[in-house]
């Protein structure tokens, strides 16, 4: 009885802001929505096929696997030596530590303006940097494009996911015992055999944890590109989240906005269970 | 550590990181050379580091036309009332994962796990008409900082709860339950042996739930219609967002504004935060 006290109103809230908008969305997935939000007869899966047969959704659908693929993928591999680094006992590393994890204190609406402003054609400080190192010879209209804004948007992404990246694999680092590097270098083990057979495996927990989380968070990541381009022009930055932001609070079509949104809860259940699933794993 | 603090290795380590720092950095000189800037001097090409003319106009102009001062009570008010409602059901909760054995207990993490990796986006449209079918006042829970804050709270259980339990587990039981011994009641234990030692534990959790609130766009936007009931995240946005002329001196003053305070915070509870991080193990 007492456990259920304690755990009751968070059970409660979770419950009600939580539960309540997912079973309101499924119903309107089903259901012929007016644009004001009128919800009419049911439909069936007409949202559903409305929503497949839309070529926006399935540019917005690849582009999202690729966003994500290339955020997380981009994260991991930059956070990974960072952390190593950071890991080391050397002079000003508190200093190096608060600078790598700056980011994460900034929303991501205002580092994305930063980043626009920064990217601007005309005016920016990025053009201006590249001119002066020789790597470009005309200034960049960089926002104007799809196949230079969304690389844009990738870095932005990535720069801002390596904080919490970053201190996970510190926390797994620490968890190392340095014993066993002692061990090593005695057996004659090099720098670059202790980190391919020691670090690497024991890390390998970490690293799993950390591209799991960031699959969910880049996934589901809208300030970035809505604050950026809006997912334009023409449609050439749209990931799956600024499509059903559109969909739902633009052109008015709640119908199929709340079908997308069941399609996007899905994969992202099945991204969870498979975390379960390696979770279990790893404390077997 | 034993290991010696060779000159050369913590040159090599700051070598490594210099890319990324420089990076990371650019950012920040990029807001506070532009919000330095005249109006003539921010529409130059190529735009200088530092302005030819220090002008600090742009931080009292944009005051005014971001509305700044309403936006900093708006924001401090949503994201501390929706700290404390995250801390209210969370602590209790954190409390019985921690120190109770109960028989829904996993079940009750795995429902926690599936909130954390929901995120609003996905829910936004629900979240709406849950909003709007609630009547308050003259109208609906539409426009209102009540309903942001009912949100963000709600949002921030998951982590709460999961910092706050990662922490509890090391307070020592002992002083608890001498206090029993000594005739206190359990709750009386609790309130007067248990919560000052999870002080640290309470501080660090309400720390990131008040940043995520302050943080926050997609809930603001949606659901904050009316200027004069915007955070400053969002009405940083719309000095930015569908306008045909942006004055850009004014919008870094505002970011610079809206970031340096939580920078300064975040970087003074960095190592409490990587602290909890590495003590909950992440698992």
């Amino acid at each position: 009885m007492v456990p259920w006290l304690l755990i009751g109103p968070s059970l409660a809230l979770a419950l009600v802001v939580i539960v309540y908008p997912f079973l309101e969305i499924l119903e309107l997935s089903l259901h012929d929505v007016s644009p004001f939000g009128l919800v009419r007869g049911f439909v069936g899966l007409a949202n559903y096929a409305r929503m497949l047969e839309d070529p926006v959704f399935l540019g917005a659908a690849l582009r999202t696997l690729e966003w994500t693929a290339l955020v997380v993928g981009g994260t991991v591999i930059l956070s990974l030596p960072v952390a190593m680094v950071l890991g080391e006992d050397f002079h000003g590393r508190g200093l190096a530590r608060t600078i790598v994890l700056l980011p994460w204190s900034m929303s991501l609406a205002m580092a994305a303006i930063v980043w626009l402003w920064s990217f601007n054609g005309d005016y920016g400080m990025v053009n201006a940097v590249l001119k002066e190192a020789g790597l470009i010879a005309r200034p960049v209209q960089w926002m104007a494009r799809g196949d230079t804004a969304f690389p844009v948007e990738v870095g932005v992404g990535i720069l801002v996911s390596v904080p919490f990246t970053v201190t996970i694999f510190l926390g797994g680092l620490a968890s190392i015992p340095g014993e066993i590097y002692e061990a090593a270098r005695i057996d004659g083990a090099g720098r670059f055999a202790q980190f391919r057979w020691m670090t690497l495996p024991l890390l390998r927990p970490f690293v799993t944890i950390a591209v799991v989380l960031n699959m969910i968070y880049v996934f589901n990541s809208f300030p970035i590109i809505w604050v950026m381009t809006q997912g334009g022009p023409d449609n050439s930055t749209q990931i799956l989240v600024t499509y059903l932001y559109m969909l739902a609070f633009q052109i008015g079509r709640p119908g199929v906005a709340a079908a997308v949104s069941v399609a996007m809860l899905a994969i992202v259940f099945a991204i969870t269970l498979v975390y379960l699933r390696l979770e279990e794993r790893e404390a077997a | 550590m034993t290991r010696r603090r060779a000159v050369g290795r913590s040159v090599l380590c700051w070598l490594v990181l210099a890319p990324l720092i420089a990076i990371v950095l650019f950012p920040f000189a990029v807001m506070l050379s532009t919000a330095l800037k005249p109006t003539p001097e921010v529409l130059e090409f190529p735009p200088r580091w530092i302005p030819r003319h220090i002008d600090w106009g742009s931080f009292a102009a944009m005051w005014q036309a971001a509305d700044f001062g309403s936006a900093i009570v708006n924001s401090l008010a949503i994201s501390v009332g929706a700290t404390l409602l995250a801390l209210l059901v969370s602590i209790p909760a954190a409390y019985a994962v921690s120190r109770l054995a109960f028989a829904a207990k996993g079940l009750y993490r795995r429902f926690l796990l599936v909130t954390q990796m929901l995120s609003p986006i996905l829910l936004v449209l629900g979240l709406f008409r849950m909003a709007a079918a609630v009547p308050f006042g003259d109208g609906t829970l539409v426009n209102t900082r009540i309903v942001v804050v009912v949100i963000y709270a709600a949002f921030n259980i998951a982590f709460a709860v999961w910092m706050l339990s990662a922490y509890f587990v090391a307070i020592p039981r002992d002083l608890e339950e001498a206090a029993w011994i000594d005739g206190c009641t359990r709750p009386r234990a609790v309130l007067s042996v248990f919560l000052p030692m999870a002080v640290p534990a309470v501080a660090v959790t309400a720390m990131v739930t008040f940043v995520n609130g302050w943080n926050e766009f997609t809930v603001a936007l949606t659901m904050l219609r009316s200027p004069d009931k915007q955070t400053i995240t969002l009405s940083v946005v719309n000095l930015v967002a569908g306008r045909y002329s942006v004055e850009w001196n004014q919008v870094m003053a505002a970011t610079l504004a809206a970031t340096v305070p939580v920078a300064v915070l975040f970087a003074w509870a960095q190592r409490y935060l990587v602290q909890g991080l590495t003590l909950g193990g992440v698992k």
